[in-house]
């Protein structure tokens, strides 16, 4: 046998059990050439898989448990979101009920109003009074007793009975200075104030007097 | 040595058949498990992380001609309890009796109850005596109600007790903001949100909404698992129902109604108010009127909208109907001239006489409207057959229910189906209003007749549907019929400005400013037994500026006790037509109306 086999020649040589076969065990390996060992996966390979592996499961890990925390962060949100549609309809209820015929209009007697029954009208073209402006003081209507209930505003205080606390909240709308109407419609008062917006300066259009504005 | 292979191939061979058949009851299991029953044991799976939910769909907002919510849907929550828990609890789990446990739990619990109490306005005691009554009645009671309904504030307010025993459930609920404000119209729901009268029943189609469900699954903790939302069903947002009525008006309308009702002891009273260009209604009071807060505060019968729902005897507004259609079939005009006796009988033994005793008075047909003359009416309204009276009032409208389709309208009766079924008497009567019923709401498209040169517009009380999707369904029909000639149109018109100016009323509904016409209407209240009463419905319709008429106003007052006469109404009529002409900033009439003699 002439080949370039390695052999263990010892092994080889040591006798085997009696009982048994004289079989031959033999490790045969075959050498690579240059070019085999050159052409065989580099440990490089595998290990650049394992490690993808591994980035891909950590990778995962990690948007999972994002993931998760995004959930617990949208379910917080959505909570907030919950309490803010509840202020919301709080308030809308409270502004609707507010803005009632009934609630306005006890509030407007309260504060000394009246309405005025007989409408009339300046013709700014030729100064000409449409209408009769001095009928009754006022109608009756607007007011009295509450004949129009509205069971939302039971316990509503008016603005008249408002406690000081709230009254010295509403304080600084009261008194602050009231402009003086700019384009003259506020001559129906006895003494208008002279001022430079009521100077006959203003340009008419469609014959009334108006700013020009931009 | 044999022995030995033997139980050795033996023993591996039992080993072989062992794991022979327990590999095949993991195979069958396996394939029960992940075949067999795969689907039940996935749903029952999803069934342990998943809940459902509803997707609210909300009822939809009625709301008036400016956008105004007149109802609107909110959340109301309801609060309960769970008495076993309550009890448990404040034994801290202890079940046995013993006096000094039984002492201390009474009181931890009689300080909780106090403490959820407290925000709902009720007594501690009154929740403890729910609890005991739960207890009572099976002690193991996990649920009981503490309070219905409540609104948010209050919810958070008990929320912030604190208690493990106590939860709260949201619900849709109904709110109107504006009370009574067009509440006769608007209508209600009831306590389980169901629609029971008004435009909540008559449109429930647009409003309601659907609810959907949606699915997801949860973690241990309940909270949502990112990308397991799913839709099964989804909901359906209740349509915005739009009304041609001004809320503001509205109220004052009511306001003035309801004052001179009390003031004169009337049973109920309708004022409507209708725009003579476009058939829109935009006020219909109606007194008593309910708050749909708070139907309860309301007798049974006055809830709804007796302008839609009650039909009477016009009585002698009614005249303007017969005098149009005379004029239009080219039988009289204005000057026309009869001799009014206080009393006639006619051919056919009918017997038609004057409210007052007079003399035999020389009259226009103006004069008499002027001085709402039955017989006089009677001698003009005999110059046409019965058949023409009859189809001209079907043409005004009267006898059908109008466009509107209010739930539980009526359709006014013209005594049974025309002159056939009409007595000698209702021959005569069906001509001063007497012996045939109208709605209010008719007798206002009447006038919105006469005042729109003799072209009825369809009554307009719903503006349309607004979708959730933005789609506008249920307009109303907008296209006019030509009832009268407008020149018969104008004739009437005139008189009517006549009877304004010159009637008994002139000093008390006089509106400064403007060309008014208007007619004044006392006619008899059945007694129900078939004859009348001693009550009167009195009545104004009219409109304004009666040059260019843009506006309708009726009112009615049923018996008003202490004012059983046409002045009754005639303050309201004022006050809503000054108010009205204000509002909507009608231009003051120029010229004045022309004069039209009232005798001869």
């Amino acid at each position: 046998m002439s080949d370039n086999l390695a052999r263990n020649s010892e092994h080889y040589a040591r006798p085997a059990h009696p009982a048994a076969a004289p079989t031959p065990r033999t490790h045969i390996e075959i050498v690579p050439s240059r070019e085999q060992r050159k052409a065989r996966p580099k440990l490089a390979y595998g290990l650049t898989a394992v490690l993808g592996i591994i980035a891909i499961i950590a990778a995962q890990l990690v948007l999972s448990v994002v993931t998760s925390q995004g959930a617990y962060d949208i379910a917080a949100l959505q909570l907030q979101q919950k309490e803010a549609t509840r202020d919301a309809q709080i308030l809308t209820e409270d502004l609707d009920r507010m803005k009632s015929p009934q609630f306005l209009a006890a509030n407007a007697q309260a504060l000394g109003m009246v309405t005025n029954a007989n409408p009339a009208y300046l013709q700014l073209s030729n100064g000409a009074v449409l209408g009769q402006p001095f009928g009754e003081q006022g109608t009756s209507a607007a007011g009295a007793s509450a004949l129009v209930p509205n069971a939302l505003l039971n316990g509503v205080p008016l603005v008249t009975e408002q406690t000081p606390d709230a009254a010295a909240a509403e304080a600084p709308v009261l008194t602050a200075p009231v402009p003086v109407a700019e384009n003259g419609s506020d001559s129906a008062t006895p003494t208008p104030p002279v001022t430079p917006q009521n100077s006959p300066e203003l340009p008419l259009q469609n014959g009334i007097p108006a700013p020009s504005t931009h | 040595m044999a022995r030995t292979t033997r139980s050795n191939r033996a023993r591996v061979f039992s080993a072989a058949v062992l794991l022979c058949v327990l590999l095949s009851v993991f195979v069958v299991r396996l394939i029960d498990i992940q075949v067999v029953r795969a689907d039940e044991l996935n749903a029952a799976a999803l069934d342990r992380r998943s809940s459902t939910d509803p997707i609210l769909g909300a009822r939809g907002d009625i709301v008036d001609a400016n956008g105004v919510v007149l109802a609107g849907s909110v959340q109301r929550y309801d609060i309960f309890i769970s008495p076993k828990q309550a009890v448990l609890g404040s034994r801290e789990g202890i079940k046995e009796s013993d006096p000094e446990i039984d002492a201390k739990a009474r009181a931890v619990l009689t300080a909780e109850t106090e403490a959820l109490a407290a925000p709902l306005g009720m007594t501690g005691a009154s929740v403890l005596a729910i609890i005991d009554a739960a207890i009572a009645e099976n002690p193991d009671s996990d649920f009981a109600y503490v309070a219905k309904g409540v609104d948010t504030e209050m919810f958070r307010a008990v929320a912030d007790v604190d208690l493990a025993w106590q939860y709260a459930k949201s619900r849709p609920a109904r709110t109107y903001p504006n009370g009574a404000v067009a509440g006769n119209l608007v209508g209600f729901v009831g306590a389980e949100g169901e629609a029971q009268a008004g435009l909540e029943l008559g449109q429930d189609s647009c409003l309601a909404g659907v609810n959907g469900e949606e699915a997801y699954e949860t973690g241990a903790d309940y909270v949502r698992l990112p990308d397991t939302t799913r839709v099964i069903s989804e909901a359906k947002q209740g349509g915005t129902l739009g009304l041609t009525i001004d809320s503001d008006l509205q109220w004052f309308v009511q306001q003035a109604l309801a004052e001179q009702a009390q003031a004169t002891g009337a049973a109920w009273g309708t004022a409507i108010v209708q725009e003579v260009k476009t058939g829109k209604l935009l006020a219909v009071a109606d007194y008593p009127s309910v708050d749909p807060n708070n139907v309860d505060g309301t007798e049974g019968d006055d809830r709804g909208s007796r302008a839609f729902a009650a039909s009477y005897e016009p009585g002698s507004t009614f005249k303007a109907l017969t005098s149009a259609t005379v004029i239009d079939a080219g039988q009289a005009d204005p000057l026309a001239q009869v001799v009014a006796p206080y009393r006639i009988i006619f051919p056919n033994g009918a017997d038609v006489n004057d409210s007052s005793s007079h003399g035999d008075d020389r009259l226009t047909m103006t004069g008499v409207m002027i001085d709402s003359s039955n017989t006089g009416m009677s001698q003009f309204g005999e110059r046409i057959s019965d058949e023409a009276r009859y189809e001209s009032m079907k043409k005004f409208g009267l006898g059908r229910e109008s466009e509107v389709g209010f739930p539980s309208e009526d359709s006014g009766d013209l005594n049974g189906d025309g002159p056939s079924t009409w007595d000698n008497q209702t021959k005569y009567a069906t001509m001063f209003g007497q012996g045939l019923t109208t709605t209010a709401i008719q007798m206002a498209s009447v006038y919105q007749t006469i005042a729109n040169n003799g072209v009825r517009l369809p009554v307009q009380l719903v503006s349309g549907c607004t979708q959730s999707d933005g789609t506008v369904v249920d307009q109303p029909e907008t296209a006019g019929t030509q009832v009268v000639s407008p020149e018969a149109a104008r004739a009437t018109s005139d008189m009517l400005e006549m009877v304004y100016k010159q009637g008994w009323l002139a000093d008390q509904w006089n509106v400064p400013g403007y060309r008014v016409g208007a007619k004044t209407g006392t006619a008899q209240m059945p007694d129900g037994n078939g004859g009348y009463s001693k009550g009167y419905l009195v009545s104004i319709a009219g409109y304004a500026p009666a040059d260019d008429a843009r506006y309708v106003v009726s009112v009615s007052l049923a018996d008003p006790v202490n004012m059983n006469t046409s002045a009754a109404p005639a303050p309201v009529f004022q006050q809503i037509m000054s108010q009205v002409l204000k509002k909507y900033r009608v231009v003051p009439s120029g010229a004045p109306a022309p004069e039209l003699p009232a005798n001869w």
